[in-house]
C-alpha cells in the first residue's frame, strides 16, 4: 500500500530583493513587477517524484535549502506545488510545536482547546485527552493560569503536547528534538515510537542523523531540490557527510581578520575523522582529530588551550585541555597548531555546538584571552551508549577456579544472608 | 513518565484496530477548474468544532481585562447613535420617515455595524495570524469567518437596546419583524464575500488594510443609514440600489420600525449581488490560498 506518493512535483518561490518586499515607494515598482512576473524564480523543488509505503519511516537530510521543508509544507498542504501532483492516503499530521499560536490571555486550558482545534480535533476528543496533554507536558498545576505567566520551557512543552496526541495515519515529524530539556526530548522519542509501533507511516526532516538513522527505515539525501541519494541510512548518511566534507568552508571557524589587540586568537579549528576527512559529523565512538589553529601577538606563558562541546541547551558535556597533564604551555609569538587526538568519542547522540578558548592558567572560566564558537558537531549512533556517555573499555574472559565456587557456594553464613 | 503515556497507549492501539478508513487526497497547483466548492464545504464542515472555538475565542479576547466587558457591544453604536442624533436631528434637520430620529439611525447602525465591524476585523485575519497560516493546514477561510461571526453576537447584544429604545418610543413590531431573519442571511452572505475578498487580497498587498477603513466610512454615507432611502433623488436610485448594503438597511428599518413587508425588489437585488459575489469571492479566497503560505 502506497500513503504517499509524489509525482514530478516541483515548487517555485519568487525571491524579492528586501527594498521590494517591504512597504515603500518602491512598493509600486515592485508591484507592477509582481504582476508582469519579473522577480527571479528560485526552485525549492524540481520534478521530485517518490513512494512511501504503509509503516514505513522515510527521513529527509540535506544541507540548508536543499527543498526538506518544502516536501513538508507541501504534504501539510500549507503551500500547493507549482507543477505535479501529490497524493496521500490517511489522515495526516505534523508534530510541531504550535505554542506560537497561543493567545497570552487565555489559561492554558483555553489555549489547548484552541489549538487542539486548529491541528483538527474535535472537542470531544480534546476534552476526552485533555488530563493527558496536560500530563505530558507537565504543567497539570497551572492550567487555569493565563499562559502568559508560563515559562517559555512551559509554553513550549504544552504547545508540543498537544499535537503529540494526535492519532494520525501519517505522520510529519520536523526537527523534534529541539524541544524542551532532555526528560522531554525523551517522552516524545516514545510516543513517535509508539506510533511507529501502531503502524504510522512517517516521514522525517531532520539535521540531527543520529535521529534520522535510529528511526528511518529508507533515507533521501536532498540537494538544490533534487533527490540527490536515496537508500538505507547508513548509506544516505555517509553520503550526506562526504558531500559535507568536499565543501569544507561550512565545517568549521576560520578567521580571515586578525585582532592584533588580543594577546592572542584562535584562527581556525577543524575536525578530522579517522580517514583524514575534514568533517564535523561523528559517530559515537570514533576517532577524531580537532585542529586549532591560532596566532600569538605578544608572548604569553602558562596559557591552556580548551575545546568544550556543549550541547544545545548549554549544558557543557565535555571538554578536551592541554592542562590534562598538568603543564601550562608558553607560547611565542606568531601562528601555531595544537592538535587533539581522542582515539574514541564518548558523545551521545546529539548535536554539539564546540567552542574554543585560550586562556591564562589558573585563571576563571569565564577569563579567556580568547573565546570562540568554533563548529556544531553531529553525533550519530556509533558505539552503543546506555546511559549519557559511552566509556571506552576492554574485556576478557577469565577462567574461574571451580574449588573457589564450590566452597563459596557452601559456605553456611553466605546461604545464610541469601 | 510511564504514568503520563497512559492514555497514549489506549490510543495506539486504537490506532491499530482502526477501521480501514482513510481519507485520499489530491494536491495540485492552483488552478480556477481544480476548485470544487461541494468538497471545501464538506472540509469546512469537518472543521466546524475549530470555528466555533476560534468564535468564541474572538469573543472571549475583546472583553478579558475590560471593564464594561461586553457592554462595549451596545456603547459602541449607542454612541456613534447619539453623536448621529445630536448632529442631525438638532443642528441639522434629516428627515427620517417619521421615526424618532435616534430610533431611525439605531435602527440602520445595528446591522452596519454588524457589516462594518466583521468586515474591518476579517480583512486583517489572515496576515494577523501569519503563525497559524505558515504553520498548521486548516481551511484558511475559517480565520475571517470566525471575525464575523463574532461581529454578529455584538450585533445580538446590541439588539437589545433597540428593544429597550421600540419600548421607549412606543413602536411595537408586527409580524413582519421575522423578515430579520432572511435579511440578516442577505447581510451575512454580504460580510463573507467582502471579507473573503479583503483578506485573501491583504496577504498580498498590506495596503488594503489601510484602505478598508476608508472605504467603509465611504460606504456609510453611499448606505441610507443616517438618512433614509426617500431622501435619494429617484433618476440616482437605479444605480444606488446596486449597493447591496442600502436593500439591506432599508429593508431591515423597514420590517422593524414600520411593521410592513420589505420592498422586495431592493432587497432581491441585494440577496443576487451578495449570492453572486459570496461565490466569486469564495473561488479567489481559495485560489489565493493555496500559496497563500509563502507571502503572508
Amino acid at each position: 500500500m502506497i500513503d504517499l506518493r509524489f509525482d514530478c512535483v516541483s515548487k517555485k518561490y519568487r525571491i524579492y530583493r528586501a527594498s521590494e518586499a517591504e512597504a515603500s515607494p518602491k512598493k509600486l515598482r515592485s508591484l507592477t513587477r509582481r504582476l508582469w512576473g519579473n522577480a527571479n524564480d528560485f526552485w525549492a523543488l524540481r520534478d521530485v517524484s517518490f513512494e512511501v509505503e504503509r509503516g514505513e519511516a522515510l527521513g529527509i537530510i540535506g544541507q540548508n535549502g536543499a527543498g526538506k521543508s518544502t516536501i513538508l509544507k507541501l504534504l501539510y498542504n500549507i503551500t500547493a506545488p507549482t507543477k505535479g501532483r501529490i497524493s496521500i492516503n490517511g489522515r495526516l499530521a505534523a508534530l510541531i510545536e504550535v505554542a506560537s499560536g497561543f493567545h497570552p490571555d487565555l489559561t492554558g486550558r483555553e489555549n489547548v482547546y484552541l489549538n487542539g482545534s486548529l491541528l483538527g480535533m474535535k472537542r470531544r476528543e480534546i476534552t476526552k485527552k485533555l488530563d493527558s496533554i496536560v500530563d505530558f507536558a507537565g504543567v497539570s498545576a497551572f492550567i487555569d493560569t493565563p499562559v502568559k505567566r508560563y515559562s517559555s520551557g512551559m509554553y513550549l512543552r504544552l504547545g508540543f503536547s498537544i499535537a503529540a496526541h494526535l492519532d494520525p495515519d501519517i505522520l510529519l515529524l520536523d526537527e523534534v528534538l529541539a524541544v524542551g530539556d532532555a526528560q522531554f526530548q525523551s517522552k516524545c522519542i516514545e510516543r513517535i515510537n509508539q506510533l511507529r509501533n501502531a503502524g504510522t507511516t512517517i516521514v522525517f526532516v531532520s539535521h540531527n542523523l543520529g535521529a534520522v538513522e535510529s528511526l528511518c527505515d529508507r533515507v533521501f539525501l536532498l540537494r538544490q531540490g533534487e533527490i540527490f541519494r536515496s537508500g538505507s541510512p547508513r548509506y544516505a548518511i555517509s553520503e550526506y557527510e562526504h558531500m559535507l566534507t568536499n565543501t569544507p568552508a561550512s565545517a568549521s571557524l576560520n578567521l580571515t581578520s586578525v585582532e592584533p589587540s588580543l594577546a592572542a586568537q584562535i584562527i581556525s579549528v577543524a575536525f578530522f575523522n579517522s580517514k583524514g576527512f575534514r568533517t564535523t559529523m561523528f559517530a559515537t565512538g570514533e576517532e577524531a582529530r580537532i585542529e586549532v589553529e591560532y596566532v600569538v601577538n605578544e608572548p604569553l606563558d602558562d596559557v591552556v588551550i580548551e575545546i568544550y562541546f556543549y550541547s544545545i541547551f548549554g549544558n557543557l558535556h565535555s571538554h578536551f585541555s592541554t592542562e590534562a597533564n598538568g603543564d601550562g604551555l608558553d607560547l611565542a609569538p606568531g601562528r601555531g597548531l595544537i592538535e587533539f587526538l581522542c582515539p574514541e568519542l564518548p558523545l551521545e547522540v546529539a548535536s554539539f555546538n564546540v567552542e574554543a578558548s585560550i586562556r591564562r592558567r589558573g585563571s576563571s572560566f569565564t577569563e579567556h584571552v580568547d573565546y570562540k564558537h568554533a563548529a556544531s558537531v553531529s553525533i550519530a549512533k556509533g558505539k552503543p551508549v546506555h546511559g549519557v556517555f559511552h566509556t571506552p573499555h576492554t574485556w576478557r574472559t577469565k577462567k574461574v577456579e571451580p574449588s573457589v565456587y564450590s566452597t563459596q557456594s557452601s559456605d553456611p553464613k553466605r546461604s545464610k544472608l541469601n | 513518565m510511564s504514568n503520563s503515556l497512559r492514555n497514549f497507549s489506549i490510543t495506539a492501539e486504537a490506532a491499530k484496530g482502526r477501521s480501514g478508513f482513510r481519507p485520499t487526497s489530491e494536491i495540485r497547483p492552483p488552478s480556477l477548474s481544480g476548485i470544487n466548492i461541494a468538497a471545501n464545504l464538506a472540509k469546512l464542515i469537518q472543521y466546524k468544532d475549530l470555528i466555533g472555538t476560534l468564535s468564541v475565542h474572538r469573543i472571549k479576547v475583546r472583553y478579558k481585562q475590560s471593564v464594561l466587558g461586553v457592554f462595549w457591544a451596545v456603547l459602541q453604536p449607542l454612541s456613534i447613535m447619539l453623536i448621529f442624533t445630536f448632529v442631525f436631528s438638532l443642528i441639522a434637520r434629516m428627515p427620517s420617515d417619521g421615526a424618532p430620529y435616534a430610533l431611525f439611525a439605531y435602527t440602520a447602525l445595528l446591522p452596519w455595524n454588524y457589516f462594518s465591524a466583521g468586515v474591518l476585523n476579517a480583512t486583517n485575519s489572515l496576515a494577523s495570524h501569519a503563525q497559524f497560516v505558515t504553520k498548521v493546514y486548516f481551511p484558511r477561510e475559517i480565520l475571517p469567518i470566525t471575525y464575523v461571526v463574532a461581529a454578529l453576537f455584538d450585533f445580538g447584544v446590541a439588539s437589545t437596546l433597540l428593544l429597550g429604545l421600540m419600548i421607549y418610543y412606543r413602536v411595537s413590531p408586527t409580524i413582519n419583524v421575522l423578515y430579520v431573519l432572511p435579511i440578516l442571511l442577505v447581510l451575512t452572505c454580504f460580510s463573507l464575500a467582502m471579507s473573503f475578498f479583503f483578506s485573501a487580497t491583504q496577504v498580498r498587498f498590506r495596503d488594503i488594510g489601510v484602505a478598508v477603513p476608508l472605504l467603509l466610512q465611504v460606504w456609510l454615507f453611499a448606505t441610507p443609514v443616517i438618512y433614509p432611502l426617500s431622501a435619494v433623488p429617484a433618476r440616482w436610485r437605479p444605480i444606488y440600489v446596486l449597493n447591496p448594503m442600502v436593500g439591506i438597511i432599508e429593508s431591515f428599518r423597514q420590517v422593524v420600525l414600520r411593521g410592513s413587508a420589505p420592498d422586495s425588489g431592493s432587497l432581491l437585488i441585494s440577496a443576487v449581488i451578495s449570492v453572486i459575489l459570496l461565490v466569486g469571492c469564495y473561488i479567489y479566497f481559495k485560489l489565493v490560498e493555496a500559496t497563500m503560505a509563502d507571502f503572508v
